[in-house]
């Protein structure tokens, strides 16, 4: 009995031994562990989102390989509206070799337009993005670090504002009318692209139409007008407007908004 | 008494012999752990609240539990005091790590590390250790009883 136990002893002395040097190494070895983020870049796929592209180089030359190493990320509105969500999952990056993922993260920026409870055409916002990085250290630790921000969202079309429509006279039967538009590009992009106004009048009876192009750089003002020919004998005092906004990037409308 | 080499020992002798071996146990696991301390884990409590004290604790109490096992070598407490230590591990183990999974959180930053799989080969290697303390109080015992019986 004396050697059988005296065997456990020593059979448990050396996995304690083991145990404990492998957790220490496997934890000493996540400072070899290098990750190197290049410039993310930006633009537009061809089904029209918006993609963000983070490449991420990872140098393992710590002593044990890393197992499913993951970053997620997914964007939320101030509602918790699920705007994007992508995972990027590196099945292994073994001991001494480098890999580089690329960590993609696409917006319908249409979608968001349409389908949120906030208009964020017009206004500014917040957008919480929720960010993690996983690994399997040693492939057995998991491991994550996880974190949110908050990302301010920009409208594109800020302080929208319709002035109130002129009328000149053009014929008998018809008259042009000139409607001034003015906004902020508060958004990340560039805006170019077409305005398009349907002008009803209060019988819901379409009087008019025309469009106008715009150029707007990122953070500059906008003023312009949009005008088109309307039939003076179904012109009233009052009516709606429908507008439409199409741009490379987003397709948006109609925006009802009352005149007179 | 006890006899060594055909002759008696004395209990004071015994006592101060049992006290120099706690002394030079407790000073070897000691300077183990600051030499861990000082070569790995000091940069984590930088990361981890209360490392330090943890780690403390955790000496303090299994030095303490060596100290009397040491004292009492010999007797049936000795196994006794060595369950005790296996056990403590355990639940040292379980209380601290919470359940295997440590989450911490700096600033915007939640760190969650899963060490289950550690907990469970820990908390195995443990148990062997217990049945180690069993059969050994079981061993003395046995030898006892033959002993009395001659």
């Amino acid at each position: 009995m004396k050697t059988s136990i005296r065997m456990i002893g020593i059979a448990t002395t050396f996995l304690w031994i083991f145990l404990i040097s492998f957790f220490i190494s496997a934890v000493y070895s996540v400072k070899d562990l290098h990750f190197n983020m290049s410039e993310p870049q930006m633009g537009v796929n061809q089904n029209n989102e918006v993609y963000f592209s983070l490449p991420i180089t990872i140098t393992n030359n710590g002593f044990y390989s890393i197992g499913s190493f993951m970053i997620s990320t997914g964007i939320l509105d101030e509602n918790g509206f699920q705007i994007a969500e992508n995972s990027t999952v590196v099945p292994v990056i073994r001991k001494g070799e480098n890999t580089t993922a690329f960590h993609t993260v696409m917006v319908n920026i249409s979608d968001l337009l349409q389908n949120s409870q906030v208009n964020y055409l017009v206004n500014d916002s917040e957008f919480l993005v929720k960010a993690a990085i996983g690994m399997s250290i040693a492939q057995i630790i998991p491991v994550q670090v996880a974190t949110n921000l908050t990302v301010p969202w920009g409208a594109p079309f800020y302080n929208l504002t319709f002035g109130t429509p002129q009328y000149s006279d053009f014929n008998t039967t018809h008259c042009i009318t000139t409607i001034p538009i003015s906004f902020e590009n508060h958004a990340f992009f560039d805006l170019n692209g077409t305005i398009q106004i349907k002008m009803y009048n209060d019988s819901d009876l379409l009087v008019g139409s025309g469009e106008t192009t715009f150029e707007v750089p990122q953070h500059s003002p906008y003023n312009g007008i949009v005008e088109f020919y309307v039939s003076t004998t179904d012109l009233t005092e009052t009516g709606y407007l429908e507008v439409y906004f199409l741009t490379p990037l987003l397709d948006y409308g109609p925006l009802v908004v009352s005149y007179g | 008494m006890v006899e060594k080499n055909g002759k008696p020992e004395s209990i004071p002798r015994q006592l101060v012999f049992r006290a120099l071996k706690a002394t030079l146990k407790g000073i070897f696991f000691y300077f183990l752990y600051f030499i861990l301390w000082t070569m790995f884990l000091a940069p984590l409590a930088l990361i981890v609240p209360n490392l330090q004290g943890i780690a403390e604790t955790f000496l303090a109490v299994y030095i303490l539990l060596m100290v009397i096992g040491e004292f009492t070598h010999g007797t049936i407490f000795q196994y006794f005091f060595d369950a005790a230590k296996a056990l403590f591990i355990i639940g040292y183990l379980l209380l601290s790590l919470k359940g295997g999974i440590v989450s911490l959180t700096y600033q915007e930053i939640i760190l969650t590390i899963d060490l289950r799989l550690f907990l469970m080969f820990a908390t195995l290697l443990s148990l062997l250790g217990l049945s180690k303390s069993v059969l050994q109080a079981i061993n003395y015992l046995t030898q006892k009883t033959e002993h009395a019986t001659i």
